[in-house]
């Protein structure tokens, strides 16, 4: 991704709670569609960022319920290339998802148990994946990324 | 979120549900979806083209629905038409090997009598 173009960026906070998900994804269309990010791009940003927030809501604990999950949004164009990046911190129990063993694939309906599938949707929807810890703080960043098409 | 059906026979009934299968639209039509579709040896499709967004959580919602009906003797298989965003997620998923799903509402229908 080449460092030039223009940057752009917006932040949201939410609650950790499910009523905010729909707040979260008009957030992330409105900004969106204001700068022209690809349809595609934009559903795997909103699939990811569904995924990522009802995990915290889940499995967050007291640190996450009792604390605003902030939300910052960026989009960055390179001559060819752009990429949008949704960084979401919270203040819930530690948890890397990139280090988290994801379930087998059941090879039938009889054995598939209901759940475990928000991880492999991140994996699955983001070109690019990122977490740490800092400050009681998980960051967790995922991108999307798309050639721009030419003039 | 919406739920609606057609019953073709005593048997076999088309259930299509329409808007966000997020958690809140979820919510909304899980335990009507859930009534809807568990029944003693029925065979149901599920009509998937009107939904805009398949989280994680309606997938969970289907695969209850699909093992309960399954453990009844019953069948179920998704039609999802042209919805390519529900179908990918379907796939990267892994959820289209283990509940039929089909493009073709002729196929879909054939699939879930037989």
């Amino acid at each position: 991704m080449a460092s030039s173009g223009v940057d752009s960026a917006t932040d949201l906070s939410i609650g950790a709670n499910t009523d905010e998900l729909r707040r979260a994804s008009s957030w992330l269309g409105e900004f969106a569609r204001q700068h022209d990010i690809p349809s595609e791009q934009i559903w795997r940003l909103d699939l990811c960022l569904n995924e990522a927030l009802a995990n915290i809501i889940a499995y967050g604990g007291a640190g996450a319920s009792s604390s605003a999950i902030h939300l910052h949004l960026g989009v960055r164009r390179g001559p060819h290339q752009a990429e949008a990046v949704i960084t979401v911190v919270d203040a819930g129990a530690a948890f890397n998802p990139l280090s988290a063993v994801q379930k087998q694939k059941p090879a039938t309906l009889a054995d598939a148990e209901p759940g475990g599938l928000g991880l492999p949707m991140l994996h699955a929807f983001s070109d690019s994946l990122n977490y740490r810890y800092s400050d009681g703080h998980n960051r967790l960043t995922f991108g999307v990324s798309w050639t721009e098409a030419r003039q | 979120m919406a739920v609606n059906f057609d019953d073709v026979n005593e048997n076999f009934r088309r259930i299509a549900l329409t808007g966000r299968l997020d958690i809140p639209g979820t919510e909304e039509i899980s335990t009507k979806f859930t009534a809807l579709a568990v029944s003693e040896k029925r065979r149901v499709v599920v009509d998937l083209t009107g939904v805009s967004f398949l989280a994680s959580i309606g997938i969970r919602t289907l695969i209850s629905a699909a093992k309960a009906l399954q453990q009844r003797g019953g069948r179920m298989v998704l039609f999802v038409g042209g919805n390519n965003a529900v179908a990918k997620t379907l796939q990267a998923t892994g959820i289209d090997a283990l509940l039929p799903t089909f493009t073709e509402t002729e196929e879909a229908d054939k699939a879930a009598v037989a």
